[in-house]
């Protein structure tokens, strides 16, 4: 950061400074006046839908906002990829500087110590299956397919650790790539049912608060991840609907995602 | 009630088609089917913004909440609260997104013909970059604008870094290093709107300041304002952030500068228009969004002067017309803003020509270099003669479009009461003018000193897209009315219905 030195540098600290003090003396000044606002009307309607409120909000009334969330962790690791030399493109008819090609890292297993050695596997599978747990209580409880496509990776990257190039869950580059497209393609076309019963996309269907939907769609949707909540004031009976097909499609995009950027920097990337 | 759609069809198509060909292509990688994937994508995009009827689109399907009844409402007339995300489909929208559009048709058809065979994440990200820019222009969601400005920033780091070379990579490292500081400073801003007014909804922000003020926090809206303002010059390569945006068009593919320049338009007209919807009526505002307009101007067109290649005096021109852009944006007046809209939509245009002429260079072994003189006019007049063309639409020479945009602008001026504005307009068309003649002189007439390619093959689509926006470049300077009764409405009904 050469660029930081000298004049620039300190005009950078000045505005750093100022953009500090802006945010830090507005929140001083917003503490206890923030408006509620949208939220009282999200928070009323909640129930509809999921029992745990934050999957409501994030895969329902903002459902659209966190597909582009999603499509972010995606794009991140497209670009990561392609900085250290996949999907680099030159011009035919004219000669250009080859592109950079990433080597893979040097992987020295042998100083491993033996617990670690032979509680490694045993570890990652244990991550893995801590992962699906996650994924699949996600409209009751506070995980997701975030958390669940995080927790398998770091058991990709566990064992790679333990166990070198060969590890026992070595995942082919066309799988990793696989999977993520099927991951965000699957969130993007989850869309579709909504959209083409109702003209609304990514209508949660099953849910179906407004009661729009057809009714065969809501139960093709709706019945398969239906809850009940058993209160001492009664019954009561909802359904998640698309939530829990949302969130397997978003682990599989960030399993996809953070295992190309994984693999990308352990096995580095020579085009064939 | 009113006849306009909650739920209109084309909203999430625009949107959805790239995104899922994008995932395609970068999951094809390599294989010959890419290229029939990316032009019928692209065509199906293109096709879709031109019959599309206008409307909203409420992503998520949950209606409007109407605090003077208590009841919820699928019709967008009634001024509830919106709970979906909120997308508009309008006129200017729509000659926004065909023009984008067809630039995108006509930069696949050349990346699919002219790159190596790798071209699957390339592609992605190109048909990202136009899905961001489709969003940013279509959005009334300030959430969902932040997202499309941080997701947009990094597929411009894609696309640059798929250029491949050193200096793309630097470019795309650095442009991606400030999106941290940036995309954040977008954040903070739409937290604190969100904190003072309870809604993400840019037109509820709107209401909920016009009816209930901000409780005495006005300092905390100056303090959005300046975070909105960082953003702005970031996404759209303002003043004093023009090095990050400069160096992003000048090391990409003059094709995918051409996608690129178009989302940093799209980016200026809506965020700008955001901002003055929100901050309009504050003290000051109006005054430093002119003021980073006139300084992006200036700056820009000056060290373009100073470019000894093609490509980065074209960089330096964009950048410089983007501060015409939102110098228009910034006056505030209705005739302001409609001669800044159409100034992007003519930059866009006449910007395409001259990148599309340097991709032709290209096929004759790179020759952009100033300090060459290659003599292609012998080898290709055709070539030398819509390069002269694009400049003269430019530098605002009638009758090409670029003139039309930039009498409503020095008019806006002078009406505004800024005469010295309508001098610097000038200024920046004739400087524009010489930069431009300065490298095609060199480049194109004057007698070759060095050897470039005799027969070089340029493809098809190089010329048909160049003459293409040639004919848009004169049709829209002779009858600037083509455009404008698609930007006008927009502007005169309040920017949404």
């Amino acid at each position: 950061m050469n660029e930081l030195r000298g004049k620039r540098g300190i005009l950078a600290v000045i505005a750093l400074l100022i953009i500090g003090i802006g945010f830090l003396s507005s929140l001083f000044e917003l503490a206890g006046n923030v408006r509620p606002g949208v939220s009282q009307i999200y928070n009323s309607l909640a129930h509809l839908v999921a029992p745990n409120n934050i999957a409501t909000w994030v895969y329902d009334w903002r459902g659209y906002d966190t597909l582009l969330e999603t499509a972010v962790i995606y794009v991140g690791a497209v670009v990561s990829a392609m900085v250290i030399g996949r999907g680099v493109v030159q011009m035919k008819s004219c000669p250009q500087e080859p592109p950079a090609q990433s080597k893979p890292l040097e992987f020295h297993i042998e100083t491993l110590t033996v617990i670690l050695k032979y509680l490694g596997l045993p570890a990652a599978i244990l991550l893995f299956s801590y992962g699906i747990m996650v994924v699949t209580a996600s409209s009751t409880s506070g995980g997701g397919g975030f958390q669940c496509g995080v927790i398998m990776t770091a058991a990709y990257l566990l064992a790679a650790i333990f166990y070198g190039k060969n590890n026992p869950i070595r995942f082919g580059k066309r799988f990793i790539i696989g999977i993520g497209a099927a991951g965000l393609g699957g969130y993007t076309l989850l869309g579709l049912p909504g959209f083409l019963t109702t003209g609304f996309w990514q209508y949660n269907i099953g849910a179906d608060v407004w009661g729009i939907a057809p009714s065969i769609m809501r139960f093709i949707f709706g019945e398969p991840f239906r809850l009940s909540l058993v209160l001492k004031e009664g019954v009561f009976f909802s359904s998640p609907g698309i939530i829990p097909l949302i969130n397997v499609a978003e682990a599989f995009n960030v399993i996809g995602a953070i295992g190309l950027i994984y693999f990308a920097f352990i096995y580095g990337w020579q085009e064939e | 009630m009113t006849t306009i759609p909650s739920n209109l069809w084309s909203i999430p198509l625009i949107v959805a088609i790239p995104l899922l060909a994008a995932i395609v292509v970068n999951a094809l990688y390599d294989k010959r089917a890419i290229r029939y994937i990316s032009i019928i994508s692209a065509l199906l995009t293109l096709g879709i913004s031109i019959i599309s009827p206008y409307g909203y689109h409420w992503f998520t399907g949950h209606p409007a909440f109407d605090p003077t009844t208590f009841t919820f409402t699928f019709d967008p007339g009634i001024p509830g609260f919106r709970l979906s995300l909120e997308f508009f489909f309008g006129p200017m929208q729509q000659i926004m997104i065909v023009i984008s559009s067809l630039i995108l048709v006509f930069c696949v058809i050349m990346a699919t013909s002219g790159l190596t065979k790798h071209q699957g994440p390339y592609l992605a990200m190109i048909f990202l970059l136009f899905a961001s820019a489709a969003i940013i222009i279509m959005v009334n969601d300030l959430y969902h604008l932040w997202i499309a400005v941080e997701i947009g920033s990094l597929i411009v780091v894609g696309v640059v870094v798929g250029s491949g070379t050193s200096i793309s990579h630097k470019a795309a490292l650095k442009y991606a290093y400030f999106s941290a500081i940036c995309g954040s400073g977008l954040a903070i801003a739409l937290a604190l709107l969100l904190g003072i007014t309870g809604f993400p909804n840019v037109s509820d922000v709107v209401r909920v300041i016009n009816i209930f003020g901000v409780g005495g926090m006005e300092t905390i809206l100056y303090i959005s304002f300046g975070f909105f303002i960082l953003s702005w010059m970031y996404a759209g390569g303002l003043a004093p952030l023009h090095p990050l945006k400069s160096e992003v068009y000048g090391a990409s593919y003059p094709h995918a500068t051409a996608v690129l320049q178009a989302q940093s338009k799209l980016m200026l007209v809506a965020i700008g228009i955001i901002m003055l919807r929100i901050f309009g009526t504050l003290p000051f505002v109006k005054e430093v969004m002119i003021f980073l307009s006139i300084i992006t101007m200036m700056l820009g067109v000056v060290i373009a002067l100073l470019q000894i290649d093609f490509r980065w005096i074209i960089a330096y021109l964009i950048i410089s017309h983007s501060g015409l852009v939102t110098l228009g944006i910034a006056l505030g007046t209705k005739e302001g803003i409609i001669g800044g809209i159409f100034q992007a939509v003519n930059d866009i245009i006449y910007m395409s020509v001259l990148l599309f002429c340097c991709e032709a260079l290209y096929y004759f072994g790179g020759a952009t270099s100033t300090r060459g003189s290659f003599g292609i006019a012998k080898k290709s007049p055709w070539l030398c003669a819509a390069v002269l063309l694009g400049a003269f639409a430019a530098s605002g020479i009638p009758p090409f479009n670029g003139f039309q945009s930039e009498i409503i602008l020095i008019q806006a001026s002078i009406n505004a009461g800024f005469p010295e504005i309508a001098v610097i307009i000038l200024m920046v068309s004739v400087t524009t003018l010489i930069a431009l003649l300065r490298a095609i002189y060199r480049i194109f007439l004057k007698p070759p000193e060095n050897e470039v390619a005799a027969n070089a093959q340029i493809p098809k689509s190089i010329t048909i897209g160049t003459w293409l926006f040639i004919i848009l470049t004169i049709i829209i300077g002779v009858y600037p009315d083509i455009a404008l009764r698609f930007i006008v409405p927009f502007v005169e009904g309040g920017f949404l219905p």
